[in-house]
């Protein structure tokens, strides 16, 4: 009799035991859906792997403006997905009370490649960027201390930081992290071209495409090199020089002279939807960029080797380039629902 | 077997205490020891000053034997803040018996912390040692105020960092022990000496810098001498 309750016990323990796994599972892993023909991501996913409650939290963070000192600026707040994550209509960031930066807002996707962040590549790695904006006085002047305080006092993010990393514990390591994930999952290579060169049956160029694809080609690919339509460098692309915003670029940050006036290749996926361009937003229709190749360079000693010559574009040139330029815009990527903006409540 | 298992427990205590290393850092202006805020110093420029706040990093810390033979204590990063006494002192517990002749680390952070995410612990940019904007860890911190600072209210603010060539910020250092000392349990106390630090630093000209570049280079020169081994005791 006694054996038969001792055994019954064990059972009820062992029960309880199983329950009790299953009710508090870890994250649920999470794989990126990539094409097979892209180079190895420069991020590392081995320090941070991507989970869905990773995902999450990141997400809630972007969208959160208590991300910013008085809570009126989110990440999302600049970065608009219907424009590829950049700040539609906006030639300069503008942030907390009113206040302006000297540079246009950058769109976000494809992030994972890149080695280094910011119009002037100041910044080193995809998990510290954030830090920049956040801190910023112009942007969301919160200071980074203030900020984890803040978030350690708030019912859901004990919750969902517990969910993605197994603790309540809300540290700027783990913040930072959780947005990097959901950073990580805005891959945008669903464009029309892509359908092209994937030979997705019934998707072709049409002939006023072709012939822009055939131009870029010849006179831009080298520096909006494929598949990601940048190479990642730092170039002086003949911009003329606006005393008024005294932006020497890439200079500022290796205080070397031959880096005078260097800005990040920008990609030309979703360029179409993420007007305005340049460092300094200051071309608001793409053919005043093509003009500023044709005819409107400044050309410094730090003008970049391959456009000292500028890049001649007739009209017919400009006109089928623009029509190829449209067939990069990822309309899968901007409409995706795991990306949109989130109501934070509390 | 009880009394056994107590005197096996004492034996494993005593074992542990003996491989104990404590390095305490005491901060200094020509001898005179730093309080914040309050004492006025002079460098070697003439200038008055006095110190609102200093704080870097060390780490890779090893003590070589007297075969040559170098034994490696930790990689961690320890973040050194004048006024913050439980952070000037360290302890290293995994010390191998043996006789050692001298001790060995960097000021700064290893190159490869500077461009592989987000950091922790001593590392969290909450603690106001990260550049945002330039990413990279500031491997030293001075402020405070000086008459001759032609900056705003005569602030004096050194901020040293730079992580790539060639404006590269970390320093190694060697320090002999005076006497080769057996492990023990080890008390080192190390001086930082900032009239050095600021060696052919006048505030009249230059009263900080916040950038990697050659200015902050020659003050990790500096700083590379700034430290010595004040006393050691061997229990």
């Amino acid at each position: 009799m006694i054996n038969k309750a001792i055994y019954l016990l064990f059972a009820f323990c062992l029960w309880l035991l199983i329950i009790g796994k299953a009710g508090k599972p870890g994250p649920e892993y999470y794989t990126l859906k990539l094409p097979d023909s892209l180079p190895k991501p420069v991020y590392d996913f081995s320090k941070n792997p991507l989970t869905k409650e990773g995902i999450a939290l990141g997400r809630y963070l972007f969208y959160d403006p208590k991300l910013s000192k008085d809570s009126s600026v989110s990440c999302g707040f600049c970065h608009q997905q219907f424009a590829a994550f950049g700040h539609f209509d906006h030639a300069l960031s503008h942030g907390i009370m009113g206040r302006v930066t000297s540079r246009s807002v950058p769109t976000l996707f494809n992030l994972i490649w890149q080695k280094d962040f910011m119009w002037d590549g100041g910044v080193n790695h995809l998990e510290v960027q954030p830090i920049s904006p956040i801190t910023n006085e112009d942007e969301m002047g919160m200071d980074l201390k203030e900020l984890i305080t803040r978030l350690q006092g708030n019912k859901t993010y004990k919750r969902m930081f517990k969910e993605a990393f197994g603790t309540e514990e809300v540290t700027s390591q783990r913040m930072l992290k959780a947005l990097s994930q959901f950073m990580a999952t805005m891959i945008s290579f669903e464009s029309r071209y892509d359908s092209v060169m994937r030979h997705e049956p019934g998707v072709t160029f049409t002939a006023e495409e072709q012939g822009g694809y055939k131009t870029f080609q010849q006179k831009c690919a080298s520096c909006h090199k494929e598949p990601f339509f940048t190479d990642f460098s730092m170039r002086n692309n003949g911009l003329p020089y606006l005393p008024s915003m005294n932006d020497i670029g890439r200079m500022k940050i290796t205080n070397n002279t031959a880096d005078y006036l260097k800005f990040k290749v920008p990609s030309l996926r979703n360029i179409l939807v993420s007007s305005p361009y340049m460092h300094d937003g200051r071309f608001f229709d793409i053919f005043q960029v093509f003009a500023m190749y044709d005819h409107g360079q400044e050309k410094g000693n730090t003008i970049d080797p391959l456009l000292k010559n500028g890049i001649p574009l007739s009209e017919k040139e400009q006109r089928q380039l623009y029509m190829f330029l449209n067939t990069l815009t990822d309309k899968k990527f901007i409409n995706n629902k795991d990306l949109k903006e989130i109501m934070i409540e509390d | 077997m009880r009394y056994w298992l107590l005197l096996f427990c004492l034996f494993i205590l005593q074992w542990a205490d003996a491989q104990l290393l404590k390095v305490c850092l005491q901060h200094t202006v020509n001898g005179q020891p730093v309080v914040l805020g309050k004492t006025n110093y002079q460098n070697a420029a003439g200038d008055t000053f006095n110190i609102t706040k200093f704080q870097y990093y060390l780490s890779n810390f090893s003590l070589t034997d007297s075969s040559g033979k170098i034994v490696k204590l930790s990689s961690e990063c320890f973040l050194i803040k004048e006024g913050d006494e439980a952070s000037k002192k360290l302890s290293f517990t995994n010390l191998p018996a043996g006789q050692y002749k001298s001790i060995s680390f960097m000021v700064g952070v290893d190159s490869l912390l500077n461009c592989t995410g987000a950091q922790n612990g001593s590392l969290d940019p909450i603690n106001g040692m990260f550049w945002t904007w330039n990413s990279g860890y500031i491997m030293m911190k001075l402020e405070g105020t000086s008459p001759s600072s032609h900056l705003p209210e005569h602030m004096i603010q050194f901020h040293i960092g730079g992580y790539r060539a060639p404006h590269m910020t970390q320093r190694w250092i060697t320090l002999p022990l005076s006497v080769p000392v057996k492990s023990g349990q080890l008390i080192l106390r190390l001086n930082a000496d900032i009239a050095i630090l600021l060696n052919g630093i006048s505030f009249r000209q230059s009263a900080g810098f916040m950038t990697p570049g050659t200015a902050a280079d020659k003050i990790a020169d500096n700083y590379q001498h700034m430290f010595s081994v004040g006393w050691h005791n061997n229990n």
